[in-house]
């Protein structure tokens, strides 16, 4: 019998250890980038999902037409140049002598094919759903054509969903397309483990330039914690969205940095303005008055972010500088309290899904409202029951976060405050304003900058007087990274491009 | 998949049936309960668990619910172990030490009440099958191995997104994982008693299958039963833990250990008190119930008697 | 024997029928609508009607879980909802990670359940006895995601021994398994050390003590063989256990195994990946079983004869 054992423990053994010779050792660490990441991709195919981690790897995979530099300008991508038609139409003149990773040219059709595609795509059509056509010129050139005059086009078009295709190269892939990817990108798909980490390779061709480093390696750790101790270990260059905690631990190592800079991201608390007591404007300044956001973001983010006026960030396209937040002012939200007829408060509830920053906001907001009387209780919903819950209006409150990832107001403000997209569309305060509709829409169909950003400020005031939703922060978006790996910039959006990186000597 | 999804510290354990002979008399039971003073762990574990049902009935007489417990103090939080805060503060300038003897009365329910149901469901569903055996056993039984082979993380996201996420939800996830345990444990023991001569007797002169299974064989079963239970709250607060580090755990601010330890792993590095502390806790709690647990088998087990 | 085999297996089957029905039900009627999380937080309405359509998500409950059974039969779990990807394969390539975890884990908690618990049982009572069994208790009284972090902090993070997370070297392994193996280890001393006590009370010990075979003998030749026949059958059963996937373990060391996979798509809803999951670990889960049951056979011939 203790033979038997014996034998167990060898076979044991010599099963973890053949593995071990078949699991490659670490490749060298100069020739290869590993980023440390959240959560696994789901798929490499814009047009199947908008999730954050597969747009992250996809980004340094794909190029688009148009992009936005660090001050948010649109530059040249794959389009060289382009120009207004008239106001419904845009002609791009592409680069010439462009590659696809798998030799292929990059020619007009597949940018209609890429813009067709994603029309039909319910996943990332309502990115474009204002073009009507795509009519290829000749080989270089193609114009896009859109239903009414749309403003943000070339936003839009910078989005990650965005990405150019290959025609041959989707059709031959049929439904695995999103495991073997195919772009214009700097870096080629190389390999993914599932669950664990996909490895690329820099693309020889790329119209950019052949990158300096050989390989990069996107690694699926989901603790944050454990991203930050990896870096400490030397086991990941450079680790994404750290904790706010570990973040001193970073900036205190020679070896690493810590990189923090603003978002387009912004955490909001809505109400339910369809449901008593938030149809009234007046509950909804109370409790505007009562928070302090500057607690929550000292509490919850160690200070990583900044109080929030507005829907959008600060860096958004569209965003109005002149517009005071709320301050903290029981006596004001009691008054409004009165007034509204809840002169002793009242009881609520709050959701959220299991996100540890939001289940932590709720607690903080939770104590601040009870110094109002509003005694408020914080329901953890899962994830797909809240969208089903919020999208049906079942509750009362909730929080939530926005990024408005193309940059431009419309893609912020758009879909959250329109009346015509109530509930799942986006719209989960219910809120209904039809001065706010009608400024929607004519800074959507202006082409004009100047008047969209004028009509963009005045959104922006009328909600920060009727609250439908309450800013609590912008948040700062962080990366720890070894100091020896240069020329790292983020994306404002969190699609941080490889793309220039290089490692010291 | 050891302690986290499975609320069975005992795994292949349950078909010993120590549960043998006539129905035991109160002398038996003070046999056992010399035989467990023997064993200094088994007592060592009584002590503890002592204590901690005492911090959970005077846990308002230590620290107050509304303005220590869950009042934060933004200006202190994380700071580490003082004459102040015993053990320290967590994220929201909590009092760690408040919490902990708070969150006794929370772990406490869920692990005793997520017991209580299982047993109810599983010893009554074990009973029944085992009693009339052929095809009813076989019904249950196979249901039971369906629910055995559920994750009961599955089970417990089921329920709480179907039924919302609160107290009585989570404890209902966890129990219904563990009834096929009970299940099996109260059955493998009704198949050693029920074709006794006392129950023979019982049913000669008329007795109900209802009072039989009440009067005779489920007192004949408790003994594997209250082991299995002792273990089984363990089982039940770990669990609690494991979901709350996956996110699906009690409703804040309620102090629950399992939560604060779940909460608190991102400052581990930097105030190590707000893991470490409900940490120990649950870690002694744990090993006390299962040092009782394992002496009781040992008092239980006439076989092993010297 | 074979007759034995053929009707566990085809007592598999309603099993997997009933495990299939019950998480297809499970994922059917919990709130949470599979095409509005494909679609995310802003997705028009008509997009989610849609794409629900497409998904085959509006027909009648009966007739979907008739073709995924449909399929499934014929070896085709269907695809992600959420990836595309095929999900019989996506469940292939991370189960030799899960195996091999799951393997190392019970390795560790044989090496460290089986001496203790025998030590234990030959000194009832006494310091040693107590002693080993309360750290042997340790290792299951602790959160294991707790332990796995602490770990992480001593041996990665101060020491450098090891990596802290993902599989890229066989140092890769050591802590996941430790960690998974500490509450199997256990449960084996338990039973290792209950089935010693039971054996050695036992006639045959008392002969051959009374013939004067020395003690250690006693213990190693005649009580250890048949005391570890019931061991055996918990390492089987802890086995199947830890295959079954650990998802705190796997999440704690970024772990890509088959039970982070299933608990990532229960939140994403995403049935065919947990239905998928969920019956291949009940498959596997059953089939250890039955080898631990004939491995039962083969090393206690009386057992083996029940079988025919």
């Amino acid at each position: 019998m203790i033979k038997a054992v014996k034998a167990a423990i060898a076979v044991g053994m010599a099963v973890v250890l053949s593995a071990c010779g078949g699991a490659e050792e670490a490749v060298k660490m100069k020739d290869t980038l590993v980023v440390g990441q959240g959560a696994d991709a789901k798929t490499l195919d814009p047009h199947a999902t908008n999730d954050q981690p597969s747009s992250r790897v996809a980004v340094q995979i794909y190029s688009q037409l148009v992009e936005t530099d660090k001050d948010m300008n649109i530059v040249p991508g794959l389009a060289e140049s382009w120009k207004s038609l008239d106001d419904k139409t845009t002609q791009f003149t592409l680069r010439k002598g462009v590659k696809f990773h798998n030799g292929e040219e990059l020619k007009a059709s597949d940018v209609k094919f890429t813009l067709e595609a994603m029309i039909a795509s319910p996943t990332v059509a309502h990115i474009v759903n204002s073009i009507s056509t795509v009519e290829v010129v000749d080989d270089y050139t193609v114009n896009v054509i859109t239903k009414e005059p749309f403003g943000p086009l070339l936003y839009h078009l910078t989005h990650t969903a965005a990405s150019i295709l290959n025609e041959k190269a989707v059709k031959a892939a049929g439904d695995s397309y999103g495991q073997k990817p195919v772009g214009t990108g700097p870096y080629q798909f190389v390999d993914w483990a599932v669950g664990d980490r996909i490895t690329l390779k820099a693309f020889d061709n790329y119209y950019g330039g052949k990158q300096e480093i050989p390989n990069v390696i996107f690694r699926n750790i989901p603790e944050g914690t454990n991203r930050a101790i990896a870096l400490e270990t030397g086991e990941i260059d450079i680790g994404y969205d750290l904790e706010p905690i570990d973040k001193d631990t970073v900036r205190s190592k020679d070896n690493l940095a810590l990189v923090e800079e603003e978002s387009f991201s912004v955490a909001y608390l809505g109400f339910n303005t369809k449901k008593a007591p938030y149809d009234n404007v007046k509950v909804r300044q109370a409790i505007s008055y009562a928070i302090n956001a500057d607690d929550i973001v000292e509490a919850v983010l160690m200070g990583a972010g900044s109080p929030s006026s507005s829907p959008i960030g600060p860096k958004v396209f569209g965003f109005n500088p002149n517009i005071e937040r709320y301050k903290q002012n029981f006596d004001k939200a009691r008054e409004l309290l009165t007034e509204a007829g809840y002169a002793d408060g009242f009881k609520t509830s709050i959701w959220t899904n299991d996100n540890p920053t939001r289940v932590q906001i709720a607690q903080v907001l939770q104590a601040q409202l009870r110094q109002i009387g509003i005694d408020m209780s914080i329901e953890v919903v899962e994830w797909g029951a809240f969208l089903d819950g919020t999208s049906r209006g079942d509750h009362d409150m909730f929080i939530m976060g926005w990024v408005t990832v193309t940059g431009d107001a419309d893609y912020g403000l758009y879909a959250l405050f329109n009346s015509a997209t109530h509930g799942g569309a986006g719209n989960r305060s219910f809120y209904s304003n039809a001065e706010v509709d009608q400024l929607l829409n004519q800074a959507r169909t202006s082409t004009d900058a100047g008047e969209r950003k004028e009509l963009y400020g005045k959104i922006q005031v009328i909600l920060q007087n009727e609250v439908p939703t309450f800013s609590i922060y912008d948040q700062y978006q962080n990366i720890g990274i070894q100091k020896n790996v240069l020329g790292f910039h983020m994306a404002p959006a969190g699609h941080h491009k490889i793309r220039g990186v290089r490692f010291q000597g | 998949m050891s302690q986290e999804m499975t609320l069975d510290p005992v795994q292949g354990q349950l078909d010993k049936s120590p549960a043998k002979g006539a129905p035991k008399k109160r002398s038996q039971w003070l046999e056992v309960w010399h035989r467990l003073k023997r064993d200094k762990m088994a007592m060592l574990g009584l002590f503890i668990i002592t204590l901690v049902v005492l911090a959970a009935i005077f846990a308002d007489l230590i620290a107050d619910y509304e303005t220590v417990v869950i009042a934060q103090n933004l200006a202190d939080r994380l700071q580490g172990p003082s004459a102040q805060y015993w053990l320290g503060t967590d994220e929201f300038g909590r009092d760690i030490f408040a919490r902990i003897i708070h969150g006794t009365r929370v772990s406490l329910m869920v692990g005793v009440l997520s017991v209580a149901i299982a047993i109810v469901m599983g010893g009554g569903l074990g009973a029944v099958a085992g009693y009339y055996g052929g095809k009813i056993d076989n019904v249950i039984m196979r249901v039971m191995d369906i629910f055995l082979a559920v994750p009961s993380i599955l089970l417990a996201i089921a329920i709480v997104s179907a039924l919302g996420a609160n107290l009585m939800n989570l404890m209902l996830a966890i129990a219904i994982s563990s009834v096929p345990t009970y299940a099996r444990v109260v059955r493998a023991s009704v198949l050693t008693i029920r074709d006794q001569e006392f129950i023979e007797a019982a049913r000669a002169i008329g007795a109900s299958d209802l009072r039989i299974i009440f009067r005779h064989i489920i007192p004949n079963c408790l003994s594997p039963v209250i082991v299995q239970g002792a273990l089984g709250v363990a089982g039940a607060i770990l669990s609690t833990a494991g979901l709350s580090f996956i996110g699906l755990g009690i409703q804040p601010p309620e102090p629950e250990w399992g939560a604060m330890l779940a909460g608190g792993r991102q400052y581990l590095r930097h105030a190590w008190h707000v893991t470490t502390f409900p940490g120990l806790t649950i870690m002694i709690t744990i090993l006390a119930l299962n040092l009782l647990g394992d002496g009781l088998r040992d008092a239980l087990d006439p076989r092993l008697k010297h | 024997m074979h007759r034995f085999i053929l009707k566990r297996l085809l007592l598999l089957i309603p099993v997997l029928l009933g495990v299939s029905l019950l998480v297809f039900a499970i994922m059917s009627f919990t709130p949470g609508d599979p095409a509005q999380l494909i679609l995310g937080e802003n997705a028009p309405p008509e997009a989610v009607a849609e794409l629900r359509e497409e998904m085959g998500l509006n027909d009648p409950f009966l007739l979907r879980y008739a073709r995924f059974v449909g399929n499934a039969a014929t070896g085709d779990l269907g695809q992600s909802y959420t990836s595309g990807r095929d999900v019989f394969d996506e469940i292939f390539s991370r189960f030799p990670n899960t195996l091999i975890l799951a393997a190392l884990g019970v390795v560790i908690a044989v090496i460290i359940g089986i001496p203790i618990g025998i030590i234990s049982a030959t000194r009832q009572y006494s310091m040693i006895d107590s002693g080993s069994m309360f750290f042997a208790l340790l290792g299951v009284s602790m959160p294991n995601f707790w332990l796995g972090l602490m770990m992480i902090l001593l041996f990665s993070v101060n020491l450098g021994w090891v990596p802290s997370g993902g599989y890229s070297s066989w140092s890769s392994l050591i802590m996941p398994a430790i960690t998974l193996g500490t509450g199997s280890a256990a449960i084996i001393t338990r039973m290792t050390r209950s089935s010693m006590l039971e054996v050695i009370r036992q006639d045959y010990i008392r002969t051959a003590r009374a013939k004067g075979v020395a003690e250690n003998v006693v213990i190693n030749r005649h009580a250890l063989k048949n005391a570890l026949i019931p061991v055996i059958t918990v390492i089987g059963l802890q086995f199947g256990m830890l295959l079954g996937g650990a998802v705190l373990t796997e999440t704690v060391f970024s772990w890509p195994g088959v039970g982070r996979m299933m608990v990532d798509a229960i939140r994403q809803k995403d049935a065919p990946t947990v239905l998928g999951t969920v019956v291949f670990l009940a498959t596997t889960f059953s089939l250890v079983n039955l080898l631990v049951d004939l491995l039962y056979g083969f090393v206690d011939p009386r057992i083996k004869s029940q079988y025919a």
